[in-house]
């Protein structure tokens, strides 16, 4: 493991730390909003500062917008290329579902500059994603569909020579809509072991926010390219103030719900580098102008954001309306508190604590990273996991200490009885027919006896049950020769003990769970902005609004044939 | 026919595969990581724990429990799992790195066992040997190093195995492969057990899910 605890600048900062218990729930890791640490701006500020260049090697688009493109970034020691098909999609299978078969334009990230004979083998298999192979060479195989309601609004303007109208743009926020973003080792693509000691591919998911970044910039070339087919010398490009504003859509189900649960030591680690982030910052004893000036601005960005950010479901949109009254409570508290005075975050934390609304308080929390990247950023190298170390068990240590753990740091699973037919009302499965993770019902439906390890919280009474009929000197080891079943849990609660953060302490399979809190809390480590969950399961979001697009944050490359493509 | 799968795709396939022949989830994690390992030195981890899957299915777990207060490790059922039996030395490996050195009887497909000790070598940062019939293996995290006929690596069981802390363990094959080759009807039938650990489509499960069969907004 990093040693991180050496290298802490903040070493005062332990003190402010907020504990798993008010952390780990998922009311609140589902307000939870993007922040420096997210691992998209985690990737540009690396394209930014380590000067990487960008071209559009290739565009082989015909006038219906169907064909192949290529956009490379060329880093210090690697160079990668998103390999761009566009395809012309009947408009009755077009579908958001993972299930789906056919898309507006599938893609793969390339390690290198792929040539001819790549494209050829790359042509026979993207376009089919799952049912294609793809091999080592490619990091990320994905797709993305066109959103109809913009799309041709775009095209229409642009093709007669106007720009599109901003409020359409506001409304839906991208021209594609991403359904799946596939990396390590899927469907033949490079495992991330293999490329993890990359320097640039080691946070997580970068490879696959790479390819979604120059997926937005093909979604308005290509826009722009079919508007000026059809409006020959009438047509315009879309202006950059405008063009900013649009990113990618992406909807997400539950296939990806299970991941932080499946990974425990990859959650502690991006839980605790947030944690630490803010406990840095609210141990600050003063705060300058200009970082209050900072603060300021990000505020007024958020306030913009919360007022376009839409939502036709319920439940989020009773929590966007308090955001928005949390917004304007944070403006007014800075109107009659000072920030001059003596630990200023922590005074204005403690206040949100008191007086907002989960989202508004983690709004806030992403706010009060803001001003201090130099404090906080380096935490994102730290929110990589080497899962070998916590897959192993120490099976030396005595059933007493593993009883105690339990006891001291799973209340919340302790304290639900399981009886209640409403606290194991769900069951986690995979469907046989999507191959994906399913939730069902379980008094309801059949194929209980599929359940996937992860009622979690049912797991660790029952294994603590177990172990109240051992002696206190017995092994772990000798525990679980005898009652494999249990194996899993062990793992876990031994991986607790080292990693505080590593376990959401609610019920996975109570009744009232939300799913989308799951995939909402993943999704701001992502960097996703306006979630829009479209039911108790399943959500839209926008990636990479008002960022920068590669040919602003990077300088041109030289044309490729003077670029060598790499072994 | 061969096909190229990764070593994401073999661990999460014979995970699921063991989990299939009843081993519990934590046992069958063990037995995906173990095939992986040995698939990352282009050996037939996958093609081997696929056998030993299908000749454990069925039978009581309590046959394969070794008892290891006993000298050589014994199982009930005459034969050691080597997915139980190296668990339970990955587990007791404070015992070996203390030089005790452990026997075991009758073991299937010991080179699954020496995949878990192999993993083991890599958290402990050591090495750790494994002989049975005319074979002698010393592995480390990433290393595998091997003295007598290749043939006796793949054999389906042996009557005894001794294992053992090697700390001057020599590096030897080195874990490098990506894409592991394996014949296209064996990763199928993987495959096909892997796919009894997933539930029959049903109307509520294709009801839940998404919003919609189409979205064309």
């Amino acid at each position: 493991m990093t040693d991180c605890a050496s290298l802490n600048p903040a070493p005062a900062a332990a003190a402010y730390r907020r504990p798993p218990e008010v952390v780990m729930r998922l009311a609140r890791m589902g307000s939870f909003h993007h922040t420096r640490l997210s691992f998209m701006r985690v990737l540009l500020r690396r394209l930014r500062d380590e000067r990487w260049r960008f071209a559009r090697t290739r565009w082989e688009i015909d006038g219906r917008g169907v064909g192949r493109a290529v956009y490379t970034v060329y880093g210090p020691a690697h160079t990668y290329s998103l390999v761009a098909f566009a395809h012309d999609l009947p408009q009755h299978l077009r579908s958001d579902r993972v299930i789906a078969t056919a898309w507006d334009a599938t893609f793969c990230l390339f390690d290198g500059v792929p040539d001819e004979d790549d494209l050829q083998r790359l042509a026979a298999n993207v376009p089919k994603q799952e049912a294609g192979r793809v091999s080592g060479r490619e990091l990320s195989l994905s797709r993305a569909n066109r959103s109809v309601r913009l799309w041709q609004h775009v095209i229409d303007r642009l093709a007669a020579g106007q720009q599109p109208d901003r409020e359409q743009i506001d409304a839906v926020g991208y021209l594609v809509r991403t359904t799946a973003v596939y990396g390590s080792g899927k469907f033949g693509a490079a495992d991330r072991l293999s490329i993890c000691e990359r320097s640039e591919l080691a946070a997580p998911f970068q490879a696959e926010l790479l390819s979604v970044w120059l997926i937005r910039a093909f979604s308005i070339d290509l826009a722009e390219h079919i508007a000026a087919v059809a409006g020959g010398e009438r047509a315009t490009v879309i202006e950059p103030e405008l063009r900013r504003r649009l990113g990618v859509g992406n909807a997400t189900g539950l296939g990806m719900a299970p991941f932080l649960v499946n990974h425990p030591a990859l959650l502690n680690n991006w839980m605790m580098a947030r944690e630490e982030a803010l406990a840095r910052v609210r141990a600050l004893p003063q705060a300058s102008e200009a970082e209050i000036e900072t603060f300021q601005r990000h505020l007024e960005q958020a306030r913009d954001n919360a007022a376009l950010w839409r939502s036709e479901h319920p439940l989020q949109q009773r929590k966007l309306a308090a955001l928005r009254a949390d917004l304007e409570a944070i403006a007014n508290w800075l109107e009659y508190e000072s920030l001059a005075l003596d630990h200023p975050w922590e005074r204005i934390f403690r206040w949100a604590e008191r007086k907002l609304s989960l989202e508004g308080q983690e709004q806030l929390v992403s706010l009060l990273l803001e001003p201090y990247g130099e404090l906080v950023d380096g935490l994102s190298q730290c929110m990589q996991a080497d899962e070998h170390q916590s897959f192993f068990i120490d099976g030396a240590m005595p059933v007493a200490r593993l009883r105690a753990i339990i006891e001291r740091q799973c209340r919340w699973a302790l304290d639900v009885d399981y009886d209640q037919p409403a606290n194991r009302a769900r069951f986690w499965y995979t469907s046989a027919e999507k191959l994906e993770p399913r939730l069902g019902e379980r008094f309801e439906e059949a194929g209980e006896e599929f359940e996937l390890p992860l009622a979690v919280g049912c797991d660790i009474k029952a294994m603590h049950a177990a172990l109240c009929d051992w002696g206190d000197d017995f092994s772990t080891a000798e525990f679980l020769l005898a009652r494999p079943e249990y194996r899993h849990t062990a793992r876990r609660i031994q991986n607790l003990a080292k990693r505080p953060y590593a376990e959401i302490q609610d019920n996975l399979v109570g009744a009232d769970m939300l799913p989308i809190d799951i995939l909402r809390c993943k999704l701001s480590f992502f960097g996703a902005t306006r979630f829009d969950p479209r039911s108790d399961r399943w959500v839209r979001i926008c990636m990479y609004p008002d960022a920068p697009f590669p040919h602003e944050l990077l300088a041109p490359a030289a044309p490729p044939a003077d670029e060598a493509i790499e072994a | 026919m061969r096909v190229e799968v990764t070593l994401a795709e073999i661990e999460s396939s014979l995970r699921k595969a063991a989990r299939a022949c009843g081993l519990s989830w934590g046992l069958a994690e063990e037995a995906g990581k173990a095939a992986r390992w040995l698939a990352a030195f282009d050996l037939p981890g996958p093609e081997l724990m696929l056998e030993h899957l299908h000749n454990l299915r069925g039978p009581d777990y309590r046959r394969f429990v070794p008892d290891c207060d006993a000298s050589p490790w014994k199982a009930p059922g005459g034969i050691l799992c080597p997915i139980v039996t190296g668990a339970a030395l990955a587990d007791r490996a404070a015992d070996l790195l203390a030089g005790r050195q452990v026997e075991l009887a009758g073991t299937a497909f010991p080179l699954l066992l020496v995949a878990t000790l192999g993993q083991a070598a890599r958290f402990h940062d050591t090495g750790f040997s494994v002989e049975w019939s005319d074979l002698r293996i010393e592995c480390m995290g990433h290393s595998l190093r091997f003295d007598g006929p290749r043939l006796s690596l793949f054999a389906q069981a042996a009557p005894a195995v001794v294992c053992r802390h090697q700390p001057d363990a020599k590096p030897g094959m080195i874990a490098s492969t990506q894409a592991y080759g394996i014949d296209q009807a064996v990763w199928r039938r993987i495959e096909v057990l892997a796919a009894e650990t997933y539930a029959p489509a049903t109307e509520e499960s294709r009801a839940g899910a998404g919003a919609g069969l189409i979205d064309n907004d």
